[in-house]
């Protein structure tokens, strides 16, 4: 339909005296627009006037050639749009290339300190000796220590979210009957409204001290960070793994209940596999959040550079990749700055692939749903 | 489908009626368990309380259970709301028994809160035992299967090696690998138990023991309140105010799906009913989290953040004038017959009026009076980093001032509201040739004025030294008010000097003298008073202004006009007059509150007050909020407030808002009806889904290494404003784009039809079916960046106590040279609501936790407004579609 609208529109454009006022009208606009960008790259002073002279010219066109002025502005957002999201990456990439230049791959693999590759660093994790992985002075760089709190803070929040999500979700899409669910889904909605320094507050203030008298803790630890911040991944395993139950077609489940099956034996021999894959995004989406959860985490525990020790010890703390960036920033040197940008990638990279993944799953289960039915 | 086997046990023996209500009780006792394990997690009651403290919380948990079963057992018994579940009836009897029987041990026996709890678990796991037996036995009916299954197996066998691994420990340490030896073996044991006899043993005797086990060791004392486990390798240990709970957590979990499982006859059945109580209950804690993060934020933060509100009683009705309105709006809606049910509903549709009412007469008693309402209480500050309680209060005063602000939002609301309410008044009653030259000559008089207005603007008020303003301009604001003035009072006077045969039929008959008489005067009206400050002039009749004046005639000639026409109503039985009258009574408050919104506005545009029988409008109200209206007052006895974090916050998000929703409209629109769909917009709808997920932090870097050097090297609003709007960017994008797909293809291809083209489709078609959605999806995106924390702490420069607000529309200024407009405000650093609680929380010990949490008390509020209408619009809108 869009495809006969645009022909229509074309045989019009070719009927001379509009073509003739439109293109003028849509040209003058784009010249404008491309003059100002550029003028905002060389002298950024004089842009504002020229993006004056663009509004007046592309206000001119909307009075007279509404229809192309509006394609042309919508196909500028969409440009700006596609540019914003491609730059930002770009530039991401490009400010982390020095520190990866500099300190190799043992920012992420072997901690190099003074020139010499430590091999051995996975046993000092094990045989802590006492060496430092992080300090910018005398230039020991290694992001291994924040890598694995991170792996450590979303494995707890994962155990949290996945069985606690899964379970709501079952709940939203299966159990609740319709006016209970209007009431549950939009407070899982508000909870993953609630922001997350609301929740740092509420851990800083309170959850830091029940973890020292009842766990016997100096303060930040692991243990809370995960469980906070799989609070507030919750509410996205939720919702994603409610739309995939919600997406398995009714006929399966009726088909199952009318053979005599109950509802629970229906859900968990039918429902479930069927939307599993989508289920399993729910997750890769709510362990992304999890991954690059700052406030909360960089509030419950704002130091330590080293590994936890014993790795597994859930009692200790340690910045994770997204705090480092928060607390760090401010007081960074230049070189140190090179390196949080090696972490912003990081988190960039593993958080949009799990996107990735994720819709490429869920777009492969509504394929598969399509055609059973 | 459950309800109907609910049912069903009415039709089987007497002997597995006993086993029945057992084992109700028997969930009644977990669910109180469970309960009992969360209070005692958070401290609420301590484990070793015992004695009068013991029996205080159990008389307390007494009450609550009783109260709960007592009401709900009621309205069953009287048939108000029929509770016809055995099983919830069940559970309710099982709820009283166990807390008489728990508050009972609690009185008779010696015991701390610990030991009643350990005993709690193994009563549980007796009752297991006895079910699973009694169903072995033969004695009741159930339909168990040969094995529990492989899923309840493999549970315990984790259950069993965690176990082992503790058990193992604690007798011959990790030292030796014997503990793994033991780990295993008690986890194969409980496999076993669990998988190899039949459905109803299996699934009772695993949890027994389990339940049974935790019991013991909480009963006798192995693990108990003063118990610590601190081992060496972990920077941590393990405490029994911590263990116990969680123990009675696990317990009371395992034992209720256990006995729900029996209760339910084993089988597929025992199966779906143990599952979904599980379900059931995750379900309500995730809501219960919820609502408690809210509540104990708000007890945290409330008192801090409400702390010296004074306001005047006039203020209050003014701004409770939309309620009252929503109130008679919701009262309005059929009530139905008059049976009980309705009757009660009836009474919920009134409730809300009734309280609006008794409200304004209280501020209308304090206006009359001249008393004042006052209710004190104290809040804690941080004086030299200990904190030091202050005496504040909440006060009504007397005062009959009211802001500008206040009177213009609600009368502009409730003009705006009627209007919309209001349909048409055309081609009804009598057009005289004299209404019809006014009616043409009324345009023509605004637009002059409108001219006037752009001259003076262009020339000023006094070109080359003529003082046009204080001539020419006068003169035309004293015309035109007179003018408004007259029309305003042209219904009243109509309605009035009509000869018609009754009331009615007169309003009917001079019903186009209302939409000329207040269209047409607020037309004129707001010409006129803009004219006002752009000629610098403000015409005084006596001691009063004009504009004003004629203003509050028009409101209380249309008011008068409504009450006429509602009074002529009551007396009309024709359903057409009725149904005109009541548009001219709409169209009368719509006069009312437009004619009152002007007289705030030219009180607004002048900045000369306005009082008239001692009541006035003035731009400085009676309203006052120390922690909204003010800035941090160093060295202050009272801290002042957070003005320049809410401010600055107002900013960010307006500043994000109108960078991202007009490209991500722009580029939804695209993508959506000119692009072909493809590779390329798949492409795009990954990256941005992409970006949305991408950390908020990653956009912060951004910000700060790319934003921050271009935008003069400090850290700004601007830059703050600009990131948020990176943010928002995806999301307006992905809802648009999702709401304008959702508009069915029938539109477009009728619109088609009728020849129309593509982007008059789009844009009176396409666009108007798919605003909701988009509106929705901003309003949702705006909530959540309103609380984004992590990038701001990089771009914006917040600091603690800020004592300026940043003056955005203040701080434009022209200069001679390119970019000719600058904004210094906007290149500063700024406050705003989340950093201010980051700020706090990274000041350590000198931070104040009082103002932390009435900061994070007034953000949960913004975001949670933003989130309440959002979903309140979303589903509004879903309805009205789901009827059309």
């Amino acid at each position: 339909m869009t495809d006969e609208l645009s022909t229509t529109e074309g045989e019009t454009m070719s009927d001379g005296v509009s073509l003739d006022g439109s293109l003028l009208a849509v040209g003058g606009s784009a010249l404008t627009l491309v003059a100002t960008i550029l003028v905002f790259l060389v002298r950024p002073a004089l842009a504002l006037p020229m993006l004056l002279a663009f509004a007046f010219i592309t206000a001119l066109g909307w009075v007279t050639y509404q229809a192309e002025i509006a394609r042309l502005l919508t196909l500028v957002a969409t440009i700006l749009t596609v540019l914003t999201v491609g730059f930002i990456t770009f530039f991401l990439f490009v400010s982390a290339l020095p520190a990866f230049l500099e300190h190799g791959l043992g920012l992420l693999l072997i901690p190099v300190q003074n020139g010499e590759p430590r091999w051995f660093f996975w046993l000092e994790g094990a045989l802590p000796t006492g060496e430092t992985y992080w300090n910018p002075l005398s230039g020991a760089y290694s992001l291994i220590p924040m890598i694995w709190a991170t792996v450590v803070v979303t494995i707890i929040a994962g155990a949290v979210a996945g069985p606690l999500g899964l379970f709501g979700a079952l709940f939203i899409a299966e159990v609740a009957s319709d006016r209970l669910r209007e009431v549950i889904k939009p407070g899982v909605e508000i909870l993953a409204g609630i922001p997350s320094i609301v929740y740092g507050f509420i851990g800083f203030q309170v959850l830091n001290g029940f973890i020292q008298t009842n766990f016997l803790d100096d303060g930040a630890s692991f243990l809370i960070a995960g469980v906070v911040v799989g609070v507030m991944a919750l509410p996205t395993v939720v919702s994603v793994g409610e739309d995939a139950l919600s997406s398995v077609p009714q006929s399966m489940g009726d088909g199952s209940v009318a053979m005599g099956a109950t509802e629970w034996q229906t859900m968990k021999s039918i429902s479930i596999p069927a939307a599993f894959s989508g289920i399993s995004a729910a997750v890769i989406l709510g362990l992304g959040r999890a991954i690059g959860e700052t406030m909360a985490v960089a509030a419950i525990m704002a130091a330590g550079t080293q590994f936890a020790d014993p790795l597994f010890d859930i009692f200790d703390a340690n910045v994770t990749l997204t705090s480092l960036i928060a607390t760090q920033y401010g007081s960074a040197s230049e070189s140190t700055i090179d390196v949080l940008f090696v972490a912003g990638v990081m988190l960039f990279v593993i958080v949009a692939g799990m996107s990735v993944v994720s819709q490429f799953i869920e777009q492969r289960m509504q394929e598969k749903l399509k055609g059973n039915q | 489908m459950s309800d109907a086997y609910a049912t069903t046990d009415r039709l089987v023996s007497a002997e597995s009626n006993v086993y029945d209500r057992g084992l109700d009780a028997t969930i009644a006792l977990s669910v109180v368990g469970f309960a009992l394990g969360m209070v005692t997690l958070v401290g609420l009651v301590p484990l070793d309380a015992g004695g009068s403290a013991l029996t205080g919380a159990f008389a307390t948990l007494l009450a609550v259970v009783v109260g709960a079963v007592g009401i709900s057992g009621l309205a069953s018994y009287t048939g108000v709301a029929p509770i016809t579940s055995q099983r919830v009836r069940g559970i309710g009897i099982g709820l009283v028994v166990s807390a008489v029987s728990l508050a009972v041990l609690a009185v008779a026996l010696p015991v701390t809160m610990a030991t009643l709890l350990g005993v709690v678990l193994l009563v549980e796991a007796l009752a297991l035992v006895a079910a699973g037996a009694t169903s072995r036995a033969g004695v009741v009916d159930t339909e168990p299967n040969m094995s529990a299954g492989l899923l309840a197996g493999s549970v315990f066998g984790a259950v069993g090696l965690a176990f082992g691994t503790v058990i193992g420990g604690a007798l011959v340490g990790f030292g030796s690998p014997l503990w793994a030896v033991v780990a295993l073996a008690t986890g194969a044991f409980l496999l076993a138990v669990t998988v190899l006899p039949r459905e109803d043993v299996g699934s009772t005797a695993s949890p027994a023991l389990v339940v049974a086990t935790l019991g013991l060791v909480v009963v006798t004392g192995v693990v108990g309140v003063g118990w610590q486990w601190n081992p060496q390798t972990l920077s941590g240990g393990f405490t029994g105010s911590a263990v116990i709970p969680v123990f009675l957590l696990f317990g009371t979990l395992l034992s209720a799906w256990s006995a729900a499982k029996c209760r339910a006859g084993f089988g597929a059945r025992g199966r779906e009913y143990g599952a979904f109580l599980v379900i059931n209950l995750n379900a309500f804690l995730m809501v219960a989290v919820m609502a408690t993060i809210v509540l104990f934020v708000t007890l945290k933060g409330v008192g801090y953040a409400v702390h010296g509100i004074t306001v005047g009683a006039l203020t209050l009705l003014v701004v409770l004038s939309p309620a009252l309105v929503g109130a008679v709006q919701f009262a309005r809606s059929p009530a139905g017959t008059s049976d009980w049910n309705t009757g009660v509903r009836q009474l919920f549709r009134v409730l809300p009026l009734a309280l609006v009412g008794s409200l304004g007469t209280v501020l209308a008693g304090v206006l009359l009076t001249g008393s004042t309402l006052r209710y004190a209480f104290t809040y804690v500050v941080q004086v030299n980093r200990a904190g030091e309680t202050i005496d504040t209060a909440i006060t009504v005063t007397p005062d009959a001032t009211v802001g500008t602000l206040l009177l213009i939002a609600p009368a502009l609301l409730l003009a705006v509201a009627f209007f919309r309410a209001f349909g048409s008044l055309r081609s009804v009653g009598t057009q005289s040739a004299r209404t019809g030259s006014v009616r043409q000559a009324v345009p023509t008089a605004i637009l002059g004025l409108v001219a006037l207005i752009g001259c003076f603007l262009v020339v000023g008020p006094s070109p080359f030294g003529l003082p046009l303003g204080g001539t020419l301009g006068f003169a035309a604001v004293v015309a035109g008010t007179l003018a408004a003035g007259a029309l305003a009072v042209l219904p009243l006077a109509g309605v009035l000097a009509s000869n018609g045969s009754s009331l009615a039929a007169s309003a009917q008959d001079e019903a186009p003298l209302f939409t000329l008489g207040v269209f047409g005067g607020l037309g004129l009206l707001t010409a006129a008073l803009v004219l006002q400050p752009v000629a610098a002039v403000n015409p005084l009749v006596g001691p009063v202004n004009l504009v004003p004046a004629v203003a509050l005639l028009g409101a209380v000639a249309s008011l008068a006009v409504a009450v006429l026409t509602t009074a002529a109503r009551r007396g009309s039985e024709e359903t057409i007059t009725r149904r005109l009258l009541a548009e001219e009574t709409r169209l009368g408050l719509v006069g009312a509150a437009g004619f009152t919104a002007l007289v705030g506005l030219h009180v607004a545009v002048t900045g000369v007050s306005f009082t008239v029988l001692g009541v006035s409008v003035a731009n400085e109200g009676s309203l006052s909020w120390p922690m909204v209206m003010q800035a941090y007052i160093p060295l202050g006895l009272e801290p002042g407030g957070i003005m320049p974090a809410i401010v600055g916050t107002v900013w960010l998000v307006v500043g994000a808002t109108l960078f991202a929703v007009p490209l991500g409209l722009g580029a939804a629109v695209f993508l959506t009806e000119y692009a072909e769909q493809g590779r390329f917009t798949a492409l795009v709808e990954i990256a941005t889904n992409a970006l949305w997920s991408t950390p908020s932090i990653v956009f912060g870097l951004f910000g700060a290494a790319f934003l921050i050097p271009r935008l003069g090297g400090d850290e700004s609003l601007l830059a703050g404003m600009l990131v948020l709007g990176f943010m928002l960017l995806p999301l307006v994008l992905i809802t648009s784009r999702e709401a304008i797909k959702s508009v069915p293809n029938e539109y477009r291809d009728a619109s088609t039809a009728l020849g129309v083209t593509q982007w008059e489709t789009i844009k009176s078609v396409v666009l108007p079916a798919a605003m909701p959605g988009v509106i929705t999806g901003v309003i949702l995106g705006v909530g959540r960046i309103a609380g984004e924390t992590a990038p701001l702490i990089l771009v914006l420069g917040s600091t603690l106590n800020a004592t300026n607000a940043v003056d955005v529309v203040g701080g434009f200024r022209f200069v001679a040279r390119p970019p000719f407009v600058v904004n210094d405000a906007l290149l500063t650093a700024s406050a705003s609501l989340p950093t201010q609680v980051w700020a706090v929380i990274a000041a350590g010990v000198s931070g104040s936790p009082q103002m932390g949490w009435a900061t994070a008390f007034i953000l949960l509020m913004v975001v949670l407004t933003f989130y309440a209408v959002g979903i309140t619009a979303r589903t509004y809108f879903r309805r009205k579609l789901d009827y059309e």
